[in-house]
Formats: structure tokens, C-alpha cells, sequence
């Protein structure tokens, strides 16, 4: 029983790594923590497409909130 | 959302972690987080995009594959072919089967995020065949990943590498100044045998050179990358891999981090180090003055939450030692050792210009007294330690510390209420009394807690005695020497820097008492112009927990005590006893000094007391056998055979019993030791320990006041002066001066002009009382003209002011003054009512009298009707003249005996009785106050002295009528006249009988019976 357990992670496992190759290949820029939150969140049902179109706001949003600390940054160091 | 499945939490939960992975935010309480969070949750349950296609998607496979032909990259799109079918072939973590929604769904979702995939550079990465790793997957050696095993003749220890070289010292970085591991600048060892250098020089062939290094030289764990350190295989020191393991087994997406292994006395030795206050660490790390635990820490033999619910338990002691040590630096103003509190004006050269807050310093040098033992505990610990000599383990030196982290939550408690919560705009005033009332009250809780938190009170009441130093000194300063030194202003009494002590108002406007209140924690003044003592009275009455709480009971003796002495110090500076002063102060124990003798004598005499409660419990215990005995005899008598309340009654006394010896029992256990006070007694203390020395203090210098008043400042006899000439009982010289004024005004001559009556004034008491002549004086005022209708009134212009020397103007006031003229004035009134009528002449009358009957006996017949009314009236105005007499004289006797003369004496009583100035000013007002009142000079009893003063203004009518003569006399001006008295009278003996009957004013009595002794007779 264990060993046929582990072995079904390693496939799982194995799984991952393709699916990270294949997300390279696409430039999808998800690395392996997301990918794997991202693969739960299809399992769990999440629609693949609302889900990217979250990542990708998400990433605008995180980015032009840098933006935004730097420029404060710089105007406080003015 | 309380019906969410367990499924939706599930969902929530990697939400919450795509959020934080995706944005990189870590704080899910961050208002952009919820943001994050609810935008993410509405697009997933609120969007419009359709189910997942498999053909879409292997249609958006093949067509990926063609593009990347198109674009003739060959080894991507074979790539991308066999990965995209190996994937749809491959299991995924919860679903099972092949091509799948869930493989379709991964694959829409990545190709919506794709990023021209043809631009990028893509070099498939080789992987580890499946089939090959399932087999003969080097457990072992996946778990001793990192690790060296080393096969020499010494595996526990580290490895001497031969190969030196000296390139490599420059670059490894010296992280730990001040942590204490660097103070040989030996480098650390390395463990690796691969060619890693030493930069020493000694040779390994000196036999104590290793054994040197073996026990010196610490392994640099904080160095990122740092090399493992070996240890044992055994399972118990491996739980973290084991757990590790675990964890990889059971959680396909499971990713083992980087970690930073060291071992439980690196641990150990970092905890010490945190506690003895130490900035810089390894495992802890402080940003803006938190201390929190360093993530990727661990040991091999726990788990990182264990380990890491342990540390951060130490870091939250760690954090309450650096705010501390922080504290008492801000404080000393560097990081150098403080000195007592009485050499720290001279230390205190940061703050420059600024006086030192010696509350502040004080509780600090009492801080740093614990703190001192505390890293004495803590460096013998860490040379038990070094010694290596017994097992120490982190949670042996966590019990050990036990009871000093107790004492440091307490501390940090302690603090955070009364130093760290105080804004800093707070003047030290506040600041002062709010950390002695935490202390105080921190006090009482923890005592009241009775002998669990023994430790605690000892620790707090030790502060507390030494927090409580200057302001104690400030008192000893004020009440022994006069002077309130207190430069940083941090004592609740101020004194106001613009009243010269010279000046009458001293005693009332020179202090502001400062009053903290607890709950709005806003400053009030008080200024204690409402005399000393009663400003002390109010403040409490109305805010329980304001000020200091310590002081509160003896507040109003501190004040009298100081105000009394600076008072007496200004008095005697002019006379030369300084020198003999100075020789007994030198001697004289500062009330301090005091306190703590008493504190230490009271806790001594405790520990001898045992042999009385030994005798006390035995007498208890005997009365309580014969309670037993007496009640089984009354069973007995009532034939009452009930068992069951028998044994109730038994085992109540032997429950009585017991705890009788229980406590006693306690009572003995319990160490008294000068720094343990446990139980209640913390009041108790107080009161006897510090309260006397004040109350002494008090009496001593109040009375020395007093009595410097009364001898060389002659206080008696200037208020026997005001009696004299206001309450008129220098009679004598009195009536010369009043009997000028008022032939004056017989003789219809002017007499208001201040030559005059101050050549009079002056001639009459200058005979008698040379000494109060140039005192005294007179002065006119201008009277309102719409009360100068009565004759009686005119004397109201006159003032008289006795002008009295400084240190008794406190008590005899100008305000004083202007009651004892209120009085003056109608004495005179009464006096010149009394002398007119005494002064008509009968013989004046009978004369006229004669000569009237003379002309009527040679007048013609017709005119003899007229002789009878003559003689009648006559007659009727002497009447008259008797009843006024009658009545001006018993309002004369009342007043000048009754009232001025008997309250005079229970004065003068008083004042020999009074202990303090304060009380002799509040007598002095009290006794104005009564005969004020009992002159009927109040404003509520207004209507009865008008009514006397018509009767007095009818007198000087009448006597007016009198020396006019017989001739002037019209019958119904003496109708009217009889019959205004005849009113005027009938009130006032109806209404003193009234207020008589009522009882409440006793005095009155003879008043009233005389008043009405004359109407019965009318």
C-alpha cells in the first residue's frame, strides 16, 4: 500500500515537473509554488480563464503598487 | 458564510496563498490584501467565460504546434508535443484518471497566461526519468543531503583540513560584533574536507592546538551557506528530517526550503545573549524595536514549529528586556552603567540644559539593579555552559530562568503602563505621579493575590521604594529645609515662581497643587487658594485616583509642613542661628533614610512575632474545643441523638481547626525578609513607616510656627488689637473717640473730615496704646446716596484699618478687616444711639417744663385746655424715652456681652489650641463668621436688622425732637413715633421668640426675653 502511495506521488510529482516545463515553454512566468496552487485551484473547479485573468491583474496591480513605493521612496530620499 | 463547505475553505485557503505568492504581500490583515482577496473571489464566482473544451484546447495545442513550426523551431515544437502528451497522460495530485477537465482546465488556464511563447527561449530541462528515480531513490542519501559523514578517526568532531591558504580569510564576513563570539578573532573552523581553507597557522601536529580549537572556536552559523555541522544519526537528533520526510510523502506539492541548521546550545547561548540585552543576533532579528524569530532556523532534533513556538516564546521575554534596556538608556542618556540617583546631575551631560526627571532615573537605577542580578544569573549560566561540563538543555535554562522572567513580565507590565503608554508631550508632573501610581497599584494587585505572586510584590515594592526617592527627598527638602528643590518639575506641588514669600498672599497662592486624574489622564491644577488643607480634601473626595496615591493621606501635612517652613525659614533668616542649624542637620536622618529603617525595623519585628500567634492560635483553638463541648452538652440535654449533625458540627471544628493551623502554619513558612512584604501590609506599611516621620515633621514645624508667630511675632496681641479698637473693648479709649464724633454731630458741626477723626482717633489711643496709634487710622468713603435716607446711616462713610505686619497679615486679612469694620460700624451705630439717648438732659425739659407752666398759668383762661395735652405729652415722651432706653440698651448688652465678649473668649481658646497655621486662619475665620452672623449682619436675616436699625434711627429722631424742645413738639409726631417703635418692636419680639422657639439660635434668648420684657410693659 505504501509503496504504491508513493509511488503515485512520484508520478504526481513527475506530473509537476512537466507541467512546469510546459509553462516555461508557454512564458507563462508561474513558478513552481503558484503553478501548484494554480493546478489545486483547476482541481478544485476554478474556471482556468477567470483564474488567469485574477494572475494577471494581480501581477498589474502588485506591480504598479512597486511603482508607487519607489516613487515615494525617491521623494522622501528628494 | 457560515455555511461554507469544507471544499470552499479549502479554495479560500489557496486563494489566499495564489494572493500571496502572486503579490508578494504577507500581512492578510493589509487593507490591500482584502482587496486582493474579494476581487479575486468575485472573479472566480462572477465571470463569464465558458465551461473548459477539451477540443478547444487540444485544438490550442495543435495549434501552438503549428505556429512553432511555422516559425521553424523544430525543438520546441517536438518539445512542446511530447509534454503537453506526456501531461495529459500523467496523474494529477486529486484527480485521478488520464485527459481529464481538470488536465484541460491547467492547460486553458496556462495557455491564457502564455506570453508569445515563440519569443522566448526554451530549452527543455532534462529530467529524471520516472521510472528510474522510483526505485532506487538514495534515501538516505537525500536525507544526508548537505551533511558530511565524515569517516575519520573522529566522527563526531570537525575535520582538520591541512590545506591552507590565506585568500579566503578576507571574504567571510565577521557578522557578530557585539554578540561576544568574535572576541577571539580566531577563525572559525571548517568542517568540509574538500579543499575549504584555514587561515592558521598552527600546525596540526601541536597536540594542543586542536583540542584548543575543538572547544573555541564555534561554528559560523549565521553565515548564509554556512557549512552543516555533523552529528549523530540517531534517530532522535534527526526528527526534523524524519518530519521532513513525512511531510515529502504525504504532500505531492510539498518543497523542502533552504534552512540554517545550528544546535540547541547555539540556541541556548542566543537566548542568553538576547537577555542580557544584546542588539544583534542570528536567530532573533529586530526591526524598530521587535524582536521576532528568524524563519528558516533549525535544529536537527525538533521540528521548526516546535522549535519555533519555543523561540518565540523566548523572543517575547527578549522584546520586554530590550524595551527595558532601551528605557534605562534613554534615560541615562548613554549606554554606560548609571549612577545612583544622587550623583546623576553631574552624569546627565547629554540633556544638557535640561534638569534631570529624577523620578525617571530612580526607577531606572532601581531597573538596572535587577537587571545587574539578572545577567548575573544569566553569565553563569553561559560559563556553566562553556564549561560543557553537565547537559544543558534549552528548556532547563527556560525553568531556571523561570522565576526571573516572571519578575521581567512584570517589569515590562509595569513599564509599559506607567512609562510606554504615557504620550510624550506629558509634563513630568504626570509623568511622575502615573509611574508611582502603577507602581503603587501594581502593588496592591499582585499583594492582594496574597503569597502566588510573593516574588512579584518583593520585586515592585523594592522598585517602589527606590522610585519613590526623590519624591520623598523633594518632601524631606520642603518640610525640613523650607526649600522646594525640585528643578524638573515633577512633584505634584509647584511653587509659583511670582509670589515673593513676603507678601500676604504667600500662604495661599504660592503652590498649584498638581492633580493627575487616572481615567481622561489630563492634567488639572488646583490651586490651592482654597487653603492648603481643603484642596487636599477636595481632590479627593471627588477623584479617587488622583495624584499620588502614596501620598494622599499626609498630603495636607506635607503642605502645612512646608508651607510652615519656608515661612519659618524666612522668619529666622534674619535672625543668626543658622550655623547652629546646619550642625543638627548634619546629624538629622533625611526622611528617607527614615522610611527604609522603619520598613526594615517593621519587617523584623514581624519575624519575631510567631511566638504570639503561637499563643493566640492555642487560645483559639481552646475556645473552639469547648464551643464543641458546649454544643454536644446541649444535644445532649435536648436529647437530640441526630448523628448527621453531630459529625457536621465535628467536622466544622476540625475544619475550623485545621485551617487555623494552616494558617498559622503559612504564617511561619513565610520569609520576611527586608525585601519580601507580602499580604495587606503594603498599606500597612505605609502607614506606619512613612506616615509618622511626616506627621512628626508636621507637628514639629507647625507648631514651631505657631509658636514663632505667637512670641516674637506677637499673633495674640494683634488680634487682641483688632477686638480692642474694632470690637471696641479698649472701651476707654474707644469712647474718647467716638464721644468726639458724636458731640460733634449734636453740635450739627461737621465731623466727617479725616483730619478730625484721625487727630481724635489718634489722641485717644495714643494715650493709652502708643504703640497702636500709628497703626491705626480712619478713613472716609463715599457712600451711595440712596442709603443716606436715615440720620443712622450717616456714620456708615466711616472705615477704620488697622495696618498689620506681614507674617500676621496671613491671618488676619484685609478681607478679615472688612467683616471686623461691619462690626465696628454697628457698635457704633448702637453706641451713638445709646449716647444720645443717654445724653438728653431731663433737667432741660424740666426747666422748660416749669417755664411752660408758668406761661400757662398767665394765659388767659381759654388756653388752660391746651396745659393737659402739654403735660401729657411731656410725659408720653419720657415714656417714650424709658422704652427706647430700655430697648437700645439690651441690644447694647446682647452684643457687647452676650456675643462679642463670650465668643471673644472661646476664641482666644481656640487659638491657643491650633496646630497649624492653616487651622489658626479657619478659627480666625470662624469666629469672624459667628459674630458676623450673631450681629445679625447677614444678608438672610437682613429684615431684622433693619427693623433695629429703624428703632435706632427713630432714637436719633427722638432725641432730635428732644433738643428742639417743648415748642417743636407736634402730637402726632409722637403718635407717630410711639407707634413705629411700637411696630418695630412687636416684630422683632415676635420674630426672636420665633427663632427662639425654633432653638436654633440659643443666643438670641436673652435678646428676646428682654426685648419682650420691655414690650409687656408697654
Amino acid at each position: 500500500m505504501a509503496s504504491a502511495t508513493s509511488a503515485n506521488l512520484n508520478a504526481v510529482r513527475e506530473t509537476m515537473d512537466v507541467l512546469l516545463e510546459i509553462s516555461r515553454l508557454l512564458n507563462t512566468g508561474l513558478d513552481m509554488e503558484s503553478l501548484s496552487i494554480c493546478v489545486r485551484l483547476c482541481e478544485q473547479g476554478i474556471n482556468p480563464e477567470a483564474l488567469s485573468a485574477v494572475i494577471k491583474e494581480l501581477r498589474k496591480a502588485s506591480e504598479s503598487l512597486k511603482v508607487q513605493q519607489q516613487q515615494h521612496t525617491k521623494c522622501h530620499f528628494k | 458564510m457560515a455555511h461554507w463547505s469544507t471544499f470552499d475553505k479549502e479554495t479560500e485557503k489557496e486563494t489566499k496563498k495564489l494572493i500571496k505568492c502572486i503579490s508578494g504581500m504577507e500581512d492578510e490583515e493589509d487593507q490591500n490584501f482584502q482587496l486582493a482577496l474579494k476581487f479575486t473571489w468575485s472573479n472566480f464566482r462572477f465571470h463569464r467565460f465558458l465551461d473548459v473544451d477539451s477540443h478547444k484546447v487540444e485544438r490550442s495545442i495543435s495549434g501552438i504546434y503549428e505556429k512553432l513550426m511555422v516559425h521553424s523551431d523544430l525543438r520546441k515544437a517536438e518539445s512542446w508535443m511530447r509534454l503537453t502528451d506526456e501531461f495529459l497522460n500523467s496523474p494529477l495530485p486529486q484527480t485521478d484518471g488520464k485527459k481529464t477537465d481538470a488536465h484541460y482546465s491547467v492547460l486553458s488556464m496556462l495557455f491564457s497566461l502564455s506570453g508569445s511563447p515563440s519569443n522566448n527561449d526554451f530549452t527543455e530541462r532534462p529530467r529524471i526519468k520516472e521510472a528510474e528515480a522510483e526505485d532506487c531513490f538514495d534515501w538516505a542519501k537525500y536525507l544526508m543531503e548537505g551533511e558530511d559523514i565524515d569517516n575519520g578517526l573522529y566522527p563526531d568532531t570537525p575535520v582538520w583540513s591541512e590545506d591552507e591558504s590565506e585568500d579566503d580569510d578576507s571574504q567571510r564576513p565577521i557578522s557578530r560584533e557585539d554578540s561576544g563570539i568574535q572576541l577571539d578573532r580566531t577563525p572559525p573552523e571548517d568542517q568540509d574536507n574538500t579543499n575549504k581553507t584555514v587561515p592558521v597557522t598552527w600546525t596540526v601536529g601541536e597536540p594542543g592546538a586542536r583540542a584548543w580549537l575543538e572547544q573555541h572556536v564555534v561554528t559560523p552559523y549565521w553565515v548564509t551557506h554556512s557549512p552543516r555541522f555533523p552529528h549523530s544519526l540517531h534517530l532522535h537528533s534527526n526528527l526534523l528530517n524524519v518530519w521532513d520526510q513525512h511531510l515529502y510523502n504525504t504532500d505531492p506539492l510539498y518543497l523542502p526550503e533552504e534552512k540554517a541548521f545550528v544546535t540547541e546550545t547555539q540556541v541556548i547561548r542566543e537566548t542568553l545573549w538576547l537577555f542580557s540585552g544584546v542588539k544583534k543576533h542570528f536567530i532573533f532579528q529586530q526591526h524598530d524595536g521587535k524582536v521576532s524569530v528568524r524563519n528558516d532556523v533549525v535544529v536537527t532534533h525538533l521540528t521548526s514549529n516546535c522549535l519555533r513556538s519555543v523561540l518565540e516564546y523566548i523572543a517575547v521575554y527578549g522584546q520586554a528586556v530590550f524595551r527595558l534596556q532601551r528605557f534605562i538608556d534613554e534615560v541615562t542618556g548613554c549606554s554606560s552603567e548609571p549612577c545612583p540617583p544622587g550623583s546623576l546631575s553631574s552624569h546627565n551631560s547629554k540633556k544638557g540644559s535640561e534638569p534631570p526627571f529624577r523620578t525617571y532615573q530612580a526607577f531606572v537605577w532601581a531597573l538596572n539593579k535587577y537587571f545587574t542580578s539578572f545577567k548575573e544569573e544569566l553569565t553563569t549560566i553561559e560559563r556553566e555552559l562553556i564549561c560543557n561540563d553537565e547537559t544543558m538543555t534549552l528548556s532547563a535554562v527556560l525553568e531556571r530562568l523561570g522565576p526571573h522572567l516572571s519578575q521581567i513580565k512584570v517589569l515590562h507590565k509595569v513599564f509599559c503602563t506607567g512609562v510606554a503608554d504615557v504620550p510624550p508631550a506629558t509634563p513630568n508632573v504626570v509623568r511622575a505621579s502615573h509611574l508611582l501610581n502603577t507602581l503603587y497599584k501594581a502593588i496592591i494587585e499582585y499583594d492582594s493575590v496574597g503569597e502566588a505572586s510573593e516574588q512579584a510584590v518583593a520585586l515592585l515594592f523594592s522598585l517602589w521604594t527606590e522610585t519613590v526617592r526623590p519624591y520623598l527627598e523633594i518632601v524631606d527638602e520642603w518640610i525640613v529645609h523650607g526649600h522646594l528643590f525640585d528643578p524638573a518639575k515633577e512633584f505634584i506641588i509647584q511653587r509659583n515662581k511670582d509670589v515673593p514669600v513676603n507678601h500676604r498672599d504667600f500662604w495661599y497662592a504660592t503652590y498649584t497643587l498638581y492633580s493627575v486624574s487616572e481615567t481622561v489622564e489630563s492634567e488639572e491644577k488646583l490651586n490651592d487658594s482654597a487653603s492648603g488643607s481643603s484642596g487636599g480634601d477636595q481632590s479627593s473626595s471627588s477623584r479617587q485616583l488622583t495624584m499620588v496615591s502614596f501620598l494622599k493621606p499626609v498630603l495636607k501635612q506635607i503642605i502645612m509642613a512646608g508651607k510652615s517652613m519656608q515661612l519659618l525659614r524666612n522668619l529666622h533668616c534674619t535672625e543668626a542661628e543658622s550655623s547652629e542649624k546646619s550642625s543638627r542637620d548634619a546629624e538629622r536622618k533625611d526622611l528617607y533614610t527614615l522610611f527604609l529603617e522603619s520598613v526594615q525595623s517593621r519587617l523584623r519585628s514581624q519575624e519575631t512575632s510567631p511566638t504570639n500567634t503561637v499563643t493566640d492560635d492555642q487560645a483559639t483553638r481552646r475556645s473552639l474545643i469547648k464551643m464543641q463541648s458546649i454544643v454536644a452538652q446541649h444535644l445532649e440535654m435536648e436529647n437530640v441523638h441526630d448523628p448527621l449533625l453531630a459529625i457536621n458540627f465535628a467536622r466544622l471544628y476540625l475544619e475550623q481547626s485545621d485551617f487555623q493551623e494552616r494558617f498559622s502554619g503559612g504564617d511561619f513558612i513565610v520569609d520576611r525578609s527586608s525585601q519580601s512584604v507580602t499580604c495587606q501590609t503594603f498599606e500597612l506599611t505605609l502607614r506606619s513607616c512613612l506616615y509618622p516621620h511626616i506627621e512628626r515633621r508636621y507637628i514639629e514645624c507647625c507648631g514651631n510656627l505657631m509658636k514663632t508667630l505667637k512670641k516674637d511675632y506677637k499673633l495674640l496681641e494683634y488680634l487682641q488689637a483688632m477686638r480692642n479698637y474694632f470690637l471696641l473693648e479698649a472701651g476707654d479709649a474707644m469712647y474718647d473717640f467716638y464721644t468726639a464724633i458724636f458731640n460733634k454731630v449734636q453740635e450739627k458741626e461737621s465731623w466727617q473730615q479725616p483730619s478730625f477723626l484721625n487727630v481724635q482717633l489718634q489722641e485717644a489711643v495714643g494715650q493709652r496704646y502708643p504703640e497702636d496709634s500709628n497703626r491705626l487710622s480712619v478713613f472716609l468713603e463715599n457712600m451711595d446716596p440712596s442709603r443716606k435716607k436715615h440720620p443712622v446711616n450717616n456714620l456708615e462713610v466711616l472705615t477704620l484699618s488697622y495696618k498689620v505686619p506681614w507674617p500676621v497679615d496671613i491671618v488676619i486679612s484685609s478681607e478679615c478687616q472688612k467683616i471686623y469694620n461691619q462690626v465696628f460700624l454697628l457698635l457704633l451705630q448702637i453706641k451713638w444711639a445709646k449716647y444720645s439717648l443717654d445724653t438728653l438732659r431731663f433737667s432741660g425739659n424740666v426747666s422748660e417744663d416749669a417755664e411752660v407752666t408758668r406761661k400757662l398759668q398767665e394765659a388767659p383762661a381759654e388756653d388752660v385746655k391746651l396745659k393737659e395735652p402739654v403735660h401729657q405729652q411731656i410725659h408720653r415722651m419720657c415714656l417714650l424715652r424709658v422704652k427706647l432706653m430700655h430697648f437700645v440698651n439690651s441690644l447694647h448688652n446682647y452684643i457687647m456681652t452676650r456675643i462679642l465678649h463670650s465668643t471673644g473668649l472661646e476664641f482666644q481658646h481656640q487659638v491657643q489650641e491650633a496646630k497649624d497655621l492653616d487651622q489658626l486662619i479657619k478659627i480666625h475665620y470662624r469666629y469672624l463668621a459667628t459674630i458676623h452672623d450673631r450681629c445679625l449682619l447677614r444678608e438672610k436675616v437682613s429684615f431684622v436688622k433693619e427693623a433695629i436699625m429703624k428703632v435706632l434711627n427713630l432714637v436719633l429722631i427722638f432725641s432730635d425732637r428732644w433738643q428742639a424742645g417743648f415748642g417743636a413738639w407736634k402730637i402726632e409726631s409722637i403718635d407717630k413715633m410711639e407707634s413705629d417703635f411700637k411696630n418695630c418692636h412687636m416684630f422683632l419680639v415676635t420674630i426672636l421668640n420665633k427663632a427662639v422657639c425654633r432653638g436654633s439660635f440659643p443666643h438670641l434668648e436673652s435678646l428676646a426675653l428682654s426685648l419682650m420684657a420691655g414690650f409687656e410693659q408697654c
